[in-house]
């Protein structure tokens, strides 16, 4: 059987996929831009910009010159590989071999698959609907070889199928940039009055040869079917997920905690050979009445113990109602990491944080108790005290800031600096005594003023003095005053902390 | 007890303070300090603006450092005397030389061998340890410096407000009982007001490449770097008041101050053991007797005295004599150049050679260039040819030496649209949103800081980050950002250039700069000359040495024919394509208003198509005037003789200068002042002042409050952008030069011109075809006749033939084409022949592409096809065989058609002797009813006319109200478009698109002066793709894939045709 290629060339894929998502921008110019060296260039235009004269490798601000509206819109350089990766997999309902051809397309051997959508006249019709109704513009062209359905699709305008054996009419009158050649080698064809492949096809292969290397003839006989040419198919990712099937439905607890504890041990296997461990995952019980019984369990760190996510479980599984019998079992890991491979020696003498022993009781704690009774915290480089940290999320969150150390920080802070009354000497020398919840606090030692301004970008208002204190029963107090002591206002005095 | 501020950090610590010396003066002088000193990091590059302040305020300044050191903590210096200042500049010298441009590289041995003369201060650690303690490592370099500076060392203290002051002075008082070391108080300032605060954090931001948001503890974290007052510095130091009286010791110890600084003259300047003013009347002479022969008429001689005894008054003589010897020295190298400048255009230089404008065309007094009352130097610029002016700059170092000679810095500012990126970017900011901001301000007005653009550009103006934002950027403009190097401006000592100033490298290699700029220098009272380059000198030489060899003609600057009226009838006729200066197109449509008859003619049209009297509103009331079509007048006597020679409208800077002092009452210094105040954004407030002195001023004297407004607006006009007359009346001399050439030998000049490029307004195209149109044969790039440069060869008709040279293909380099001349012995007759004598594929191709095959019988696409086998490397057997010709394998390829080959020639050289690309589609344009350019001049004003042309240039002054004027270019000759603003947002696309640009419009005509008034654009560039379309074509008409034009690749049509110089 003849084999036959589709060409999908998607002339706006970027630009499409912005417009998909925000359907406003179909209707008006944009480009996507990178930065190149503080000039912001242009990298990717819709229809609309084209049509203005707005150019791929213009500069952002030359375009505004044209258009003072333009919408700009950052590009991301891996966005496009990205795009038809996925593309190509939703494609595999198509064919088994679907490649990508980057920066634009799709390549898709086809061989023996059209008739199941009743002749390639449909085929190519159905690829053209389902891409165009998700929002692309696209060509697409089915021939003998991979060369000319590409050069069909980018450059036979609407011609969507050259029938078996017809590559060589099809090409002659299109462009030597059909064939895909260095813009060098295109270009001296140009120069030399070659436009279009059929002036030069006829000429002996020996003086083409010698002029325009090798290229120009294999891909000549690669468009004409005269050469092979490989595809590089795409291959799906699969979850990680795994099924246990049952011959007769579970119903007791023992058997549940025999398929989890299977299933734990085959997906920890299965993710240890490719380097990712557990942080979220669910084990669901498909009941025989079609109800599904579901138990979730997260981590602080990638795990791939399977003890360990066990004992998680483990307190849940009383919650799970097997009624008639569960005969599916899957386990399913919603959220991995790549897990260090240090991690693997879990049971190596390590302390602190990289102790395992500490994630895994977290784990166990916020699993029985939830996430508020446990937390951790990371300095946040802010002057302002309430300011000063920040909660952190995971356990291998760390912080380029160092604790502000050198600064007297007391022990306890209050969520809300409470107002006090205070007697102090002027304008700015510590106090004497305060009165806090009723007490009154006679101060034998103090230390400051530490001066901190407010963050003037985010908001006005007056400084804060800040003064360590020391009262008579050795009690010690982290006071401040709100802004400079004024003469005919009173002073606002708060207390924000307590040291040991 | 008095206390003066010791530790300032002015905002020349680029990206650290955020105060302008003369702020930190001003603010200390309120204060009633009676001293303050500046220490920025490493420079003293904002000393003289502080000094200038401090005597203007009648408080001390203490010119100071803070030397931060590679190994060792940091000292503040302060010279006590003349020499201890020579000391510090020189360690700076040091540490600025042996590192990169704008880094200085100091060590604690060189401030030990260094510094003798000088009170230091050692700066502590601004935290303590964990154990409240200071550094082990500083106190023991402390100790260490001690023992090297004995009682001249002090130690800093501080209030930071960082909470453990008192334990940090606590500190600070043990270890200066311990080691015998004084406390001083300091604060460290950074800012002269705590409002700066923001900006200070901003710079910060800058610095350190962050934004506000995420800058952390790399910012202060309060506002306490303020200038604090002496009172409340009391109080902070009460326990220790010592610190306090401390600072009135150093201050009182610290008796040095610029103005003790001496500038003296270069000395190795004569010979013979004559003194300077002896040497300088002796070469006056001699130099009168070649200039005017044996018989020099009374006059002269007179003026000669005269000037020469102005000069003995005010010892100029070394002046007047280093600036002679560097004329010498490029005359002797035959390196063209001219002087200009206040003193340039006096007869002393004329006989010196300094200048070749004759003075007798001017009937001007010395001193009114030279002012007697401001005691400053006199100005002298010269320019040198530019491709050989880095020759003169190393003579100059190489006599002098470097550590006498240095180029004058530029201290960059920070502009509006810097500042708002740098501060945009700090504040986090998009870029789309600076963007937007900046693109919002045409200019600087209070108008945009009140939000109104903002509102334009969908920006809410109320936004706090916004405003702040703006806030900041107002304070940060006028900001010093670096210091680069001054185009030319030469400061050459008699002793040790860095006892004066510090001295640093500059970015170019061999070059080294001082740390002050202009105006420092000029308040100091140093000598500059500007050593400039100017293109047009290059090309004038070029055209000396082609008149020569070819016309036997021996032309100098001064000897060319004077007061030629055929040349001044070219002039008229605004026939002046290429002509130094006049060859604009506003000047090319002044031209025939003005007329210019005579050299002073010339002086005047150089000096009048400039912003300053276009936005003064001179420019009309002149060509009344001079028309007759209104009344010459002059609202006072005085003034008469200030304004006569410009027919009562003052059109040069001088005269505005003048008038100041003449009708307004202001000294020559207030003037000065008055122009630099306008000339930047900073002193706002000043201008005001100034204003109502002027008015005032000037309705004392008995004049109408109308015409003093008309004044000052003009006045304003000239502080940015005036031209003086001392600078025209040279430059007028080079126009007069370049035109002569031109009218009688239009070969030579097209051949110099093209041979100096880049350079002037036009591209090389527009010069070929008006030789072209002048009589002269052009003959194109041939591998077997083209030299490097473009050549005269033998004569046809009235002129020699012009032979394009390599330089104007695009892409070759000239060392490549060195070697294919020097191998042509034997002409070339075929491409073998090329390629053994080692020119590359590449070359080769480049030069096919060229068309540069004629003479070999081949055209660009024959000589291509040869070439094109050298892809194919011999290999085994063949190995390093050249692969013979092709022509056994008898393929035929398509003819090239006429208009194919003018496009590849644009390709490759930007121009075409074949035809002018519109020539092809002109038939097209006729059936559109458009007008060729010269057609235009068959038609009367009014006329409805259409034009199309390709775009030669695109311009939208800033001072014409944004309109745009367009020139556009067909096979006839060219167009002037005008494009009103509302028109340009209309059909901004079009304008800035097309290559080939249609209009309909208006003709307006104004005697040989022809615009068209647009009314609409047409973008025609497809028209030009038509030229290299492909002729029998079956492709389906409607083809809307990437090959809907089968021409020649859409990237490479692009570059083919200029798209037009542009605005920005």
């Amino acid at each position: 059987m003849a084999r036959r290629f589709v060409s999908i060339w998607f002339r706006h894929l970027k630009t499409d996929w912005f417009s998909i998502r925000q359907p406003l921008l179909f209707k008006i110019p944009f480009v996507l831009s990178v930065s190149d060296h503080g000039r912001k260039i242009i990298t990717d235009v819709n229809e609309q910009a084209l049509n203005l004269g707005i150019e791929p490798g213009m500069a952002v601000a030359d375009a505004r010159a044209i258009f003072p509206s333009l919408e700009v819109l950052d590009d991301d350089p891996l966005l496009s590989e990205k795009l038809l990766k996925a593309i190509a997999e939703w494609c595999i309902r198509y064919t088994n071999i679907v490649a990508i051809d980057p920066p634009d397309g799709i390549m898709m051997d086809v061989t023996g698959s059209a008739h199941l959508w009743g002749g390639e006249e449909k085929y190519i019709a159905d690829i053209h609907l389902r891409l165009k109704n998700r929002g692309y513009d696209v060509r697409a062209t089915i021939a003998d070889s991979i060369g000319t359905a590409w050069a069909m699709a980018h450059y036979g305008g609407f011609t969507t199928i050259v029938e078996n054996g017809k590559q060589m009419e099809a090409l002659l009158s299109l462009p030597p940039s059909a064939l895909r050649l260095d813009i060098n080698v295109t270009d001296r064809l140009h120069k030399l009055g070659l436009n279009q492949i059929r002036n030069f096809i006829s000429i002996p292969r020996a003086a083409l040869k010698r002029r325009f290397g090798k290229e120009l003839i294999l891909k000549l006989d690669q468009a004409l079917g005269n050469e092979d040419e490989p595809l590089n198919p795409v291959q799906p990712i699969e979850p990680w997920r795994e099924r246990l099937p049952c011959l007769e439905p579970i119903v007791t607890s023992t058997g549940i905690e025999i398929a989890l504890q299977r299933l734990l041990h085959t997906i920890c296997h299965r993710m240890q050979q490719e380097g990712m461990g557990i942080r979220k995952a669910v084990f669901t019980g498909f009941r025989a009445d079609g109800k599904l019984e579901k138990i979730e369990i997260g981590t602080h760190r990638a795990s791939l113990n399977a003890g360990h996510l066990y004992k998680l479980f483990e307190d849940k599984i009383s919650t799970i109602e097997p009624g008639p019998g569960i005969d599916l079992f899957m386990i399913e890991a919603l959220k991995a990491e790549k897990i260090s491979p240090h991690q693997e020696k879990l049971w190596d003498m390590i302390c602190g944080l990289e102790d395992p022993g500490l994630s895994e009781l977290m784990d166990r704690l916020t699993n029985r108790f939830g996430y508020t009774p446990v937390r951790r915290f990371l300095p946040s480089e802010h002057y302002l005290p309430e300011k000063s940290f920040k909660e952190s999320v995971s356990l291998d969150e760390t912080s380029d800031t160092p604790w502000l150390n050198g600064r007297p920080r007391p022990l306890q802070i209050l969520s809300r600096p409470e107002r006090i009354e205070v007697t102090a000497p002027i304008p700015d020398y510590p106090p004497m005594l305060f009165r806090y919840l009723g007490k009154l606090h006679k101060i034998k030692k103090a230390d400051g003023p530490e001066r901190i301004e407010q963050e003037w970008w985010l908001q006005d208002g007056p400084h804060r003095d800040y003064y360590s204190v020391e009262d008579e029963e050795g009690q010690r107090y982290w006071l401040f005053r709100s802004g400079h002591y004024m003469e005919n206002e009173k002073p606002k005095w708060f207390i924000h902390g307590f040291f040991a | 007890m008095k206390y003066s501020e010791l530790q300032c950090t002015s905002n020349f610590s680029f990206l650290r303070g955020a105060s302008h010396p003369e702020e930190l003066v001003e603010q200390a002088a309120s204060y009633g300090y009676r001293a303050i000193g500046i220490t920025d990091r490493n420079t003293l590059a904002g000393i003289v603006r502080a000094h200038l302040a401090a005597r203007t305020l009648g408080i001390q300044f203490i010119p100071a450092c803070r030397l931060d050191l590679q190994d060792g903590p940091s000292l503040l210096a302060y010279p006590t005397n003349v020499a201890g200042y020579a000391q510090l500049s020189g360690l700076l010298t040091t540490g600025n030389l042996r590192a990169e441009k704008g880094k200085c590289h100091l060590y604690k041995a060189d401030v030990y061998h260094q510094l003798r003369d000088i009170r230091l201060i050692v700066v502590p650690p601004t935290v303590l340890n964990g154990q409240f303690e200071f550094d082990q490592t500083f106190e023991k370099q402390t100790a260490v410096y001690h023992d090297v500076f004995g009682d001249r060392l002090y130690l800093a203290a501080s209030r930071r407000y960082l909470g453990d002051d008192a334990k940090q002075l606590f500190r600070l008082s043990q270890l200066s009982s311990r080691l015998g070391i004084p406390m001083v108080a300091t604060n460290d300032v950074h800012y002269h007001e705590p409002d700066r605060r923001p900006l200070q954090d901003i710079l910060t931001c800058i610095r350190e490449k962050c934004t506000i948001q995420n800058a952390g503890f790399r910012l202060h974290q309060n506002a306490e770097r303020f200038l604090k007052s002496a009172n409340e510095m009391k109080r902070l130091f009460h326990t220790y008041p010592e610190a306090i009286r401390n600072t009135q010791e150093i201050a009182e110890a610290c008796q040095f101050n610029l103005d003790m600084l001496k500038y003296e003259y270069p000395e190795e300047i004569t010979t013979e053991g004559r003194t300077t003013l002896e040497e300088l009347t002796m070469l006056v002479w001699k130099g009168a007797h070649e200039r005017f022969g044996d018989h020099i008429t009374e006059k002269t001689k007179n003026a000669i005295l005269h000037e020469l005894k102005f000069i003995r008054e005010m010892n100029y003589a070394a002046y007047f004599l280093t600036v002679y010897d560097i004329v010498r020295y490029a005359r002797e190298q035959k390196i063209l150049c001219q002087g200009r400048g206040s003193a340039a255009n006096s007869t002393i230089c004329y006989c010196l050679g300094i200048t070749s404008v004759d003075p007798s065309k001017f009937d001007l007094l010395f001193e009114r260039f030279i002012s007697s009352a401001r005691n400053e130097p006199p100005d002298i610029d010269v320019d040198f040819e530019h491709e050989r002016r880095e020759e003169v700059i190393q003579y100059i170092y190489q006599k002098y030496g470097r550590d006498r000679a240095a180029i004058v810095a530029t201290v960059t500012q920070e502009r509006q649209r810097g500042s708002i990126r740098d501060v945009g970017k700090a504040m986090g900011l998009s870029i789309d949103t600076i963007q937007r901001i900046s693109s919002s301000v045409w200019e600087f007005t209070e108008e945009w800081f009140e939000g109104k653009r903002l509102t334009e550009q969908g920006l809410n103006p109320d936004d706090k980050l916004l405003r702040k934002t703006l806030q900041i950027t107002q304070q940060l403009m006028g900001f010093p950002r670096q210091l680069g190097q001054h185009t030319g401006g030469f400061v050459i000592t008699r002793g040790k250039l860095s006892d004066l100033c510090p001295v640093m490298n500059a970015r170019m290699e061999d070059r080294t700069c001082i740390e002050w700029n202009k105006d420092d220098i000029d308040a100091i009272g140093f000598l500059k000359i500007d050593v400039l380059a100017l293109g047009m000198l290059t090309c004038i030489r070029k055209a000396f040495d082609l008149a020569k060899q070819h016309y036997g003609l021996d032309l100098t600057l001064a000897n060319i024919p004077q007061d030629d009226p055929l040349v001044y009838d070219m002039i008229c006729h605004a026939d002046t394509i290429g002509v130094f200066q006049i060859e604009s197109r506003a000047q090319q449509s002044m031209l025939p208003r003005l007329k210019p008859r005579n050299f002073y003619d010339l002086v005047i049209e150089v000096a009048i198509v400039r912003p300053g009297p276009i936005q003064g509103d001179m420019v009309h009331p002149y060509l009344r005037r001079r028309n007759g079509e209104e009344k010459v007048e002059y609202p006072s006597k005085e003034l008469k003789e200030i304004l006569g020679r410009t027919l009562g409208i003052p059109l040069f800077q001088e005269q505005a200068m003048k008038i100041a002092i003449v009708a307004a009452g202001f000294t020559p210094n207030e003037a000065d002042e008055l122009r630099r105040s306008m000339a930047t954004f900073k002193a706002q407030g000043m201008v005001t002042k100034f204003e109502k002195k002027l008015i005032d001023g000037m309705m004392e004297r008995g004049y109408q409050r109308e015409y003093a407004q008309r004044v000052f607006k003009q006045l304003e006009g000239f502080g940015s952008y005036g031209f003086p007359e001392s600078h025209a009346a040279s430059f007028a001399l080079l126009v007069y030069v370049s035109s002569w050439i031109k009218y009688y030998y239009p070969d030579v000049f097209a051949c110099a011109l093209l041979n100096s490029m880049p350079m002037g307004f036009y591209q090389p195209a527009q010069i070929v075809i008006d030789a072209r149109k002048h009589g002269v044969e052009v003959h194109p790039v041939d591998v077997n006749h083209s030299d490097w440069d473009n050549t005269l060869e033998e004569k046809s008709g009235s002129f020699h033939v012009l032979r394009l040279g390599f330089r104007q293909v695009k892409g070759l380099r000239a060392e490549d084409m060195q070697l294919l001349i020097s191998a042509r012995a034997n002409k070339y007759s075929n491409i073998v022949d090329m390629r053994e004598a080692g020119i590359s594929q590449s070359v080769l191709e480049k030069l096919a592409d060229a068309d540069a095959f004629n003479s070999m019988g081949m055209d660009r696409r024959m000589a291509l096809w040869e070439i094109s086998t050298g892809n194919d490397h011999p290999a085994g057997l063949f190995a390093g065989k050249i692969p013979g010709p092709s022509s056994e394998e008898n393929i035929s390829l398509p003819l090239m058609r006429k208009s194919e080959h003018v496009v590849q020639d644009y390709a490759a050289m930007s121009l075409s002797l074949k035809a002018h690309p519109v020539q092809f589609v002109r038939e097209k344009l006729e059936q559109l009813h458009i007008l060729s350019t010269d057609d235009l001049k068959k038609h009367r004003n009014g006329d409805l006319v259409k034009v199309a042309g390709l775009v030669l240039v695109r311009q939208r002054p800033g001072t014409a109200a944004g309109i745009c004027f367009i020139t556009i270019e067909d096979e006839t000759g060219c167009a002037n478009l005008v494009v009103f603003e509302n028109l340009f947002d209309q059909y901004r696309k079009e304008i800035l698109q097309s290559r080939l640009l249609m209009v309909e419009g208006k003709l307006q005509v104004e005697g040989e002066v022809i615009h068209v008034i647009v009314q609409r654009c047409f973008d025609m560039t497809r028209l030009l793709r038509r030229l290299t379309e492909v002729i029998n074509d079956e492709l389906p008409i409607l083809t809307l894939a990437r090959a809907d034009e089968t021409s020649i690749p859409a990237h490479a049509q692009e570059d083919i045709f200029h798209k037009g110089r542009n605005f920005r």
